[in-house]
């Protein structure tokens, strides 16, 4: 399960920093495309702004076919307070900006499987794949707009997984 | 040794994709699509001369063949199998209006309107068209040279339908999609261009030509084609022209794995119908999205493989690594 995890957040890091590469982190001591795995990072206190945040939620098994068929729920949450040059007027342009860009993202739909615990990243046999992410309606606290969008994203298991 | 293959259990698939292309209707022949050399082509550009109508919905095969047992015997039973009859269906619908989904969901030709000429009188599938301009010598599939007051004519964002000047004959008229069958001769001197597939978008229009934003169905154009604007489409309840296709559906599973259903001739069986999808499911009486809905008859041909007749052939590409 953790070698599709780690395939789809790399797929959609590489694809963000396609999409648009001035989306960074400074994440320690590095610059990366802007966005990062919840559980793979040190706990916030509070969400950073302007970039993705994957949370992986809800799990399920289905163990009746050829392959065991794993479905695996990815929150992917974001929040914007806008510009300072803007004096944060442009928040709801930010977050639809950032909309526009989950939904690039996550195109296409499938990505091949990676075992990232080798060096280098050891192609696996099948694919992970996903269909089309929902949003969440946008939640306003003080001066900040957040939003997150649900993706459930499916793989076979392999022999060794 | 480190495995090589996965058991690949059955293909999930998102959505079906469908392609078109006409049957030669004067030769009787379909177009041939071949899974082992054509099956891995890239889902946006299709081999000639397959027509992608983009993703569909509802698609539904039923197949309507029956079969009876040969009795034998006191009390009777089935020594074997027949195949009485051969039929199947296909039913889906259309997510946009182009000239092409649209004359394949209807049941019967598929008209252009031309653009009216001045102070025509109306008429319920277009007035008399304001005269046709003839080609430049220079013409492509995606460039119409013409002289420049011809050119002037048409703006950039206009459609237009080229084909040549209707002069009597009868039998299937249009290229290169026979787009209705004349039983008896007509008057109407555009009768062919109203009823032609070669339509295309004006990308530019300058003082040589009009630049398109594709190429023309029908390719260069044929010597003698002349041309004229577009407003619209129209179609008919009623008619008795049918119009056959050969149909290749397409579903593309998460590994990659391919699923084709190839309909060597597939017409169509049901009249003009639309389907309202709510855009929002809770709101059923709010905007809804007017789809074309297409219904087909499968007819036969004999596949010269073995000398049996079919309506339809499934082949299934599976994924890389896949165990068959």
């Amino acid at each position: 399960m953790q070698n599709a995890k780690d395939s789809f957040y790399m797929a959609l890091r590489t694809r963000l920093a396609s999409i648009n590469p001035e989306r960074t982190i400074l994440l320690r001591g590095a610059v990366r495309p802007g966005i990062l795995v919840e559980e793979a990072e040190a706990p916030f206190s509070q969400l950073p702004n302007d970039v993705y945040v994957l949370r992986w939620l809800g799990l399920g098994v289905d163990m009746d076919l050829a392959s065991t068929m794993v479905a695996e729920q990815c929150e992917i949450l974001y929040q914007t307070c806008g510009t300072q040059s803007f004096g944060g007027l442009d928040r709801g342009r930010l977050l639809s900006e950032m909309d526009e860009e989950v939904a690039a993202m996550v195109q296409p739909f499938h990505t091949p499987k990676l075992n990232y615990t080798a060096t280098p990243p050891a192609a696996m046999l099948t694919k992970v794949f996903w269909d089309e992410p929902r949003f969440s309606p946008i939640v306003t606290q003080r001066d900040r707009l957040s939003r997150s969008a649900n993706v459930m994203v499916y793989s076979y298991q392999e022999q060794g997984e | 040794m480190a495995t090589t293959w996965f058991s690949a259990p059955a293909p999930v698939a998102r959505r079906v994709r469908g392609y078109f292309a006409p049957v030669n209707r004067t030769a009787q022949a379909p177009v041939l699509f071949d899974p082992s050399e054509q099956g891995s082509f890239s889902l946006d550009t299709p081999p000639a001369p397959w027509i992608s109508l983009g993703w569909i919905q509802e698609f539904t095969r039923k197949a309507g063949s029956k079969t009876a047992a040969v009795l034998t015997g006191i009390p009777a039973a089935a020594l074997e199998q027949v195949r009485e009859t051969l039929e199947a269906q296909v039913s889906f619908e259309f997510l946009s209006w182009t000239k092409l989904t649209m004359a394949l969901a209807t049941g019967s030709q598929h008209m252009n309107l031309l653009a009216p000429a001045s102070g025509a009188s109306a008429a319920a599938d277009g007035a008399q068209a304001a005269t046709a301009v003839t080609l430049q010598s220079g013409s492509t599939a995606a460039f119409i040279a013409l002289a420049a007051t011809d050119a002037a004519k048409f703006t950039a964002g206009s459609i237009i339908a080229l084909d040549v000047d209707y002069t009597g004959q009868t039998g299937y008229v249009g290229s290169p999609v026979s787009g209705a069958y004349v039983r008896q001769a007509l008057t109407d001197v555009d009768y062919i261009r109203r009823v032609t597939y070669n339509v295309a978008f004006v990308l530019q229009a300058n003082s040589t030509g009009l630049t398109l934003a594709e190429p023309l169905p029908g390719g260069v154009p044929a010597a003698g084609a002349k041309l004229q604007a577009v407003t619209g489409f129209v179609d008919r309840e009623g008619g008795s022209f049918y119009q056959e296709w050969s149909a290749l559906f397409v579903m593309e599973g998460s590994q990659g794995e391919r699923i084709f259903f190839y309909y060597p001739r597939l017409q169509a069986m049901a009249s003009a119908q639309e389907a309202a999808l709510p855009l929002d499911g809770k709101d059923k009486e709010g905007l809804a999205r007017i789809a074309l809905k297409g219904q087909f008859l499968a007819l036969p041909v004999t596949d010269p493989l073995d000398g049996e007749r079919v309506v339809c052939y499934r082949s299934f590409l599976p994924s890389t690594n896949a165990l068959v």
